[in-house]
């Protein structure tokens, strides 16, 4: 800073009083400010007024002023001097102790007041700026800051503006190139004084003192008659004793709600907590993007589905699902990956309630006589790696399901394995069950499974389920990441989890545990030569009606032409997905695996075919008729 | 004008003694060089005879500070009363932050800086400013360098371009035509 233009001797004669801070350019304020205004010692200033009225006030005033002298700082600034010449520039520094100086930074005239006004402009020329500029006492006039919001407190929101400001956006940039010209403006003055015409400037100026109604202004000018009746819009407040309470009441819940800490970027700026401290986060960040935060929100939001739908479930079937998902998954295809494949389509969290159960059943009826347990499982086990719900708390089922693995599965475990599989096989719908499961077994929820009677036969494994359930209430922790594979957190979870597991190997022990499932379910045995289902080259069913024209398929396709009948969840497809590999095999070489929707119909069909997801529900009402599930003996 | 400055000075002390300048009046001031404006007041600082205005409606559109010497005040009009518009519990300071706006504002201003040419008429300064919307333009004393080699001197009509090569001078003399012609239907300042 350069001071030696400084031409204020004034300044420097003073002793207590002075404003040492303003005199080096007003950054020393703080100290001053800070301290609140009665810290400022006026002795100074205070001396020369002998005048106690004034004095009294002039404290606080001399604050206000000081306030404002440092709140200006940065601005752009205009100041009139004694010969009626005007400069433009900074405002960096200013001395009141006695009188009031100014020091402008990259200042420049801009208006001479010792030329002619009258003569035209365009003669006039630019001035050089002047680096620093100082302004003693005795030339100032006055000076104007313009759009001076003095609401604003100084502190950091108004640094970021500043800092928003210098983005130069592209109007910025042709804008600045091109400074339109402003004219000066002059107040406007009506042509004949008329007293009676309203000041048109002060209408919305002072509210509170005209008293202005307008309802009653149009009743009496013009008959109109307002029918306005606030409640026909609103939920009608009732005013009552209460009121105070209930206010209260709510403000606090609003306080509450609004005071709450959150992760959440955008919420944390509504709030106008300062959720970050510096200035690294780029504004499409803070201002625009959606967040994603740090955890996959997959498992969270199929979470609150399963919560959904298990609720509805627990109401509906009780532990029942537990059971016919057993013995469904039982029934399952030997082919591990066609079991995962068709318990992960009931995965998809949009499937309603009625396609939950119409699911059950159909998988239900795949069960009969497709007996074939370790194996199952353990197929299901294994192949349930590309399965969405693989994340779920089940996984640590199938963490000791997988550590029994190698054969010795005894066959509670298997049955236990096969719940846990069918669970997790199935995206949300493992998720529903390890939910119902969950409540089922330490709640009474199991009551319900009366309603299952048609799956009398598999509800001997809801003993089994109930048991492995309490495994899953405690498993129930949400891993983080949906990507890592199942092994490894079968692999995780396997350790703590074996402890529990008692190895009974009998689902007759298990049995004996106190169950409230259904008294009259037949006991599940293990058939293990029960015949595997293999999928037959021909559909089983006829295709839907839903199918053929009314799926999308990419114009880039013309070799999957086959295929535009299936389903196109990817890792997704509904309740009817189950029913998938029946069709969707008959293009497919015996043996491989539809697991991965993705390669029998070649790598091209990639994201966009799940275009068609939504065309899952219609496909679905036509199993019931076919597959309907009639408690089948095994 | 020495003796009205230095009866408005009386005046204006002795309206602050009488508490006329008490925070949130709301005045009709007109200066001595002849501005007249309404505003509020918002601090008063007597030994320095500074008034300070808020001036501008409720709608903080067009809200500017004025300081204003009370020794130029040719005669003010009391309103009537207001509000302190000041906000005593709020008032605090982050130095950083005036800092930085004084940083940011002494950027812009310097970068604007060369833009302006000293010692121009203000349709001069129009002319490069039309032009350096779509060439680079800086100025040399008074006169308007284009792309580095085309130089346009005062009175800046096409014939005064000179320098550069043909295709660039051709280009320069084009686009100054143009400029031209859209500034005259502007209205001149």
């Amino acid at each position: 800073m350069n001071f030696q233009q400084l031409a204020h001797p004034k300044s420097a004669a003073n002793g207590i009083g002075r404003r040492k801070s303003e005199r080096e350019g007003g950054m020393k304020m703080d100290n001053r400010l800070h301290s609140g205004k009665s810290g400022i010692s006026k002795t100074g200033s205070i001396g020369s007024m002998p005048d106690s009225k004034v004095g009294g006030n002039l404290s606080p005033s001399h604050d206000r002023l000081v306030y404002f002298l440092t709140r200006l700082i940065g601005h752009h600034v205009e100041v009139q001097v004694k010969n009626g010449s005007i400069y433009s520039g900074i405002y960096h520094a200013a001395n009141v102790n006695k009188d009031m100086g100014i020091i402008l930074k990259m200042a420049r005239m801009i208006k001479d007041g010792s030329v002619q006004l009258h003569r035209a402009n365009t003669e006039s020329l630019n001035k050089a700026f002047a680096k620093t500029f100082v302004i003693p006492a005795k030339e100032l006039v006055q000076v104007i800051a313009k759009d001076f919001s003095l609401a604003g407190d100084g502190l950091s929101n108004e640094l970021q503006l500043e800092k928003r400001q210098e983005i130069l956006i592209d109007s910025c940039i042709s804008q600045a190139r091109h400074v339109d010209p402003e004219r000066e403006l002059k107040p406007w003055i009506p042509d004949e004084d008329d007293p009676q015409r309203p000041e048109l400037e002060n209408v919305f100026d002072i509210p509170s003192d005209r008293g202005w109604d307008q309802f009653e202004v149009n009743e009496t000018l013009f008959g109109v008659k307002s029918t306005y009746d606030e409640d026909l819009y609103t939920t009608k407040l009732e005013r009552g004793p209460q009121m105070r309470e209930l206010e209260r009441v709510a403000g606090r819940i609003a306080r509450e709600i609004e005071g709450e800490e959150t992760q959440d970027l955008h919420l944390a700026e509504e709030r106008g907590v300062r959720f970050h401290d510096s200035f690294n986060i780029d504004e499409e960040t803070r201002f625009s993007s959606v967040c994603r935060g740090g955890v996959v929100d997959d498992s969270g939001y199929v979470e609150e589905e399963d919560i959904l739908l298990d609720s509805w479930n627990t109401e509906t079937f009780g532990s029942a699902p537990a059971s016919i998902m057993i013995g469904s998954l039982d029934g399952t295809d030997t082919d591990a990956t066609q079991a995962s494949a068709r318990s992960s389509s009931t995965d998809g969290p949009e499937t309603s309630h009625s396609s939950v159960g119409v699911d059950l059943s159909q998988i239900g009826a795949d069960d009969a006589g497709r007996l074939s347990s370790e194996l199952t499982c353990k197929s299901v086990l294994a192949s349930g790696d590309d399965n969405r719900v693989q994340e779920r708390s089940l996984s640590e089922q199938r963490g000791h399901t997988e550590l029994d693995d190698a054969g010795k599965l005894p066959p509670a475990k298997d049955t236990r394995i096969s719940k846990a599989e069918g669970k997790s096989g199935s995206s949300h719908k493992g998720g529903i069950l390890a939910k119902a499961a969950a409540p089922a077994s330490s709640t009474v929820a199991l009551t319900d499974h009366n309603k299952m009677n048609s799956r009398g036969d598999l509800l001997e494994t809801p003993t089994l389920a109930k048991s492995g359930e309490t495994q899953s209430v405690d498993s129930h922790g949400r891993p983080g990441s949906s990507t890592s594979s199942a092994s490894d957190r079968l692999g995780a979870a396997s350790a703590p989890t074996g402890a529990r597991l008692t190895p009974s190997s009998s689902v007759g022990s298990l049995s004996s545990e106190k169950s409230n499932l259904n008294p009259h379910a037949k006991e599940f045995k293990l058939n293990p030569n029960a015949k595997s289902f293999v999928p037959s080259q021909t559909p089983v069913r006829p295709v839907s009606p839903a199918g053929d024209g009314s799926f999308y398929y990419p114009a880039n396709m013309p070799g999957v032409h086959p295929m535009h009948n299936m389903p196109v969840g990817v890792g997704m497809g509904g309740p009817f997905v189950g029913h998938q590999p029946l069709i969707f095999n008959a293009q497919v070489p015996p043996g491989q695996s539809p697991q991965t929707y993705l390669h029998p119909n070649g790598p091209h069909y990639g994201q966009h075919m799940l275009v068609a997801h939504p065309r899952q529900l219609p496909y679905m009402p036509g199993f019931p008729p076919d597959m309907p599930y009639k408690g089948r003996d095994y | 004008m020495a003796t009205d400055s230095a009866a408005a000075a009386a005046a204006a002390a002795a309206a602050a003694v009488s508490d006329d300048f008490a925070i949130g009046c709301f005045l009709s001031i007109q200066t001595t060089f002849g501005d007249e404006f309404e505003a509020q007041v918002v601090a008063f600082d007597a030994p320095s005879n500074i008034l300070v205005l808020q001036e501008g409606s409720k709608a903080g559109s067009r809200r500017n500070l004025r300081l204003l010497k009370a020794d130029y005040i040719k005669h003010f009009t009391f309103l009537r009363h207001g509000e302190d518009p000041l906000d005593l519990s709020k008032c605090y300071i982050d130095l950083d932050t005036v800092r930085a706006r004084e940083q940011s504002a002494l950027r812009q201003a310097e970068a604007g800086a060369e833009r302006i040419g000293v010692g121009v008429t203000s349709e001069a300064q129009s002319i490069f400013d039309a032009l350096s919307k779509t060439l680079p333009v800086r100025w040399d004393k008074s006169i308007i360098v284009v792309l580095n080699e085309v130089r346009v001197s005062s009175p800046y009509v096409p014939e005064s371009v000179s320098g550069g090569t043909s295709i660039a001078n051709e280009r320069v003399k084009k686009v100054l035509e143009l400029e031209r012609k859209k500034l005259q239907v502007r209205p001149t300042q």
